[in-house]
């Protein structure tokens, strides 16, 4: 837990100050993970603001606050997933979709080893965004809260709240599919 | 795809974990805490709106409630309401034991030269 008890209890109680606190501190870890669950930059605020809309509304239904973060990561998932929802698409421009001499050329255009970094997160970024389009919406953020937040099955119990065998079976399903995804595109 | 050896499972998890730091978590930019106090006095605004308009309705509905309870408890003459059947109310009014058409026909004989 990033915030004390105390903390949250204040903001239950409808102190601002407490909840600007709280937003202060988890806003950081929120955007990272809106971020890797919607693959959309322009995007990444407006979803973490709506998270944290949900909280402000929501604060007086939590019963105790020790089960504060996996209450704010169930609205985090549940706000991505509206988001992925609404839009119902893809990113239209995929690197992966382009031809090897057109990543070539953009490799060349970037001359720098930041600008090479900065194209090896992008191609990685992507690559795995055309990967996660083979799963529905609802599975992509489970699978990349697992394998990429690593989060715990007895955490992800906790935000989906339903129990680890069903998350288990949904877990390996999500990623049969995206091997099979990832071994065909590799070939 | 860099992350080639070992088998398919360990190379996606690679491929994950390269994901996972193409990502770091980002910045909130200046205007994240103002606009985020202006989407909750929004919400608040229109939530508060909301009640009231509903709280409106709940009050006139009630007014509506105990004028229906008043006016069906005030008893109300029967004159203009009977309990026949309209065959029945029908039979009264025109009998058919004296129809106009039968009935005596009254002949004014006093001035027969006119």
């Amino acid at each position: 837990m990033l915030v004390d008890f105390e903390l949250i209890k204040r903001a239950q109680k409808g102190e601002s100050a407490a909840f600007n606190e709280i937003v202060l501190v988890y806003r950081k870890r929120i955007l990272g993970k809106i971020s890797r669950l919607i693959a959309r930059s322009e995007d990444v605020e407006d979803v973490a603001q709506e998270v944290f809309l949900r909280l402000y509304f929501s604060l007086d239904q939590l019963r105790t606050p020790e089960v504060f973060e996996p209450w704010l990561y169930r609205l985090t998932v549940n706000a991505a997933y509206d988001h992925l929802r609404k839009q119902r698409r893809r990113l239209e421009y995929r690197m992966s979709d382009l031809s090897e001499q057109q990543i070539m050329m953009a490799d060349a255009t970037a001359g720098g080893k930041v600008e090479r970094d900065e194209q090896h997160k992008k191609k990685t970024r992507e690559f795995v965004d055309s990967l996660l389009g083979e799963v529905s919406e609802s599975d992509r953020i489970l699978l990349m809260m697992k394998e990429v937040e690593g989060l715990s099955l007895k955490e992800l119990e906790k935000i989906y709240d339903v129990n680890e065998n069903a998350l288990k079976v949904r877990l390996f399903r999500a990623r049969q599919r995206v091997l099979k995804a990832f071994g065909s595109k590799e070939q | 795809m860099s992350p080639m050896r070992g088998n398919i499972e360990e190379r996606l998890d690679a491929l994950f974990r390269a994901y996972r730091e193409a990502f770091p978590d980002p910045d909130a930019s200046p205007n994240f805490m103002p606009h985020l106090w202006q989407r909750i006095e929004a919400r608040q605004t229109f939530t508060f709106s909301l009640r009231r308009m509903a709280g409106g309705f709940v009050t006139a509905a009630l007014a509506l409630s105990v004028a229906l309870g008043v006016y069906m408890a005030i008893p109300r003459s029967t004159q203009s309401y009977s309990p026949q059947s309209y065959i029945e109310a029908l039979a009264d009014a025109q009998p058919l034991d004296t129809p106009d058409i039968v009935g005596t026909v009254s002949l004014d004989l006093s001035d027969p030269g006119k």
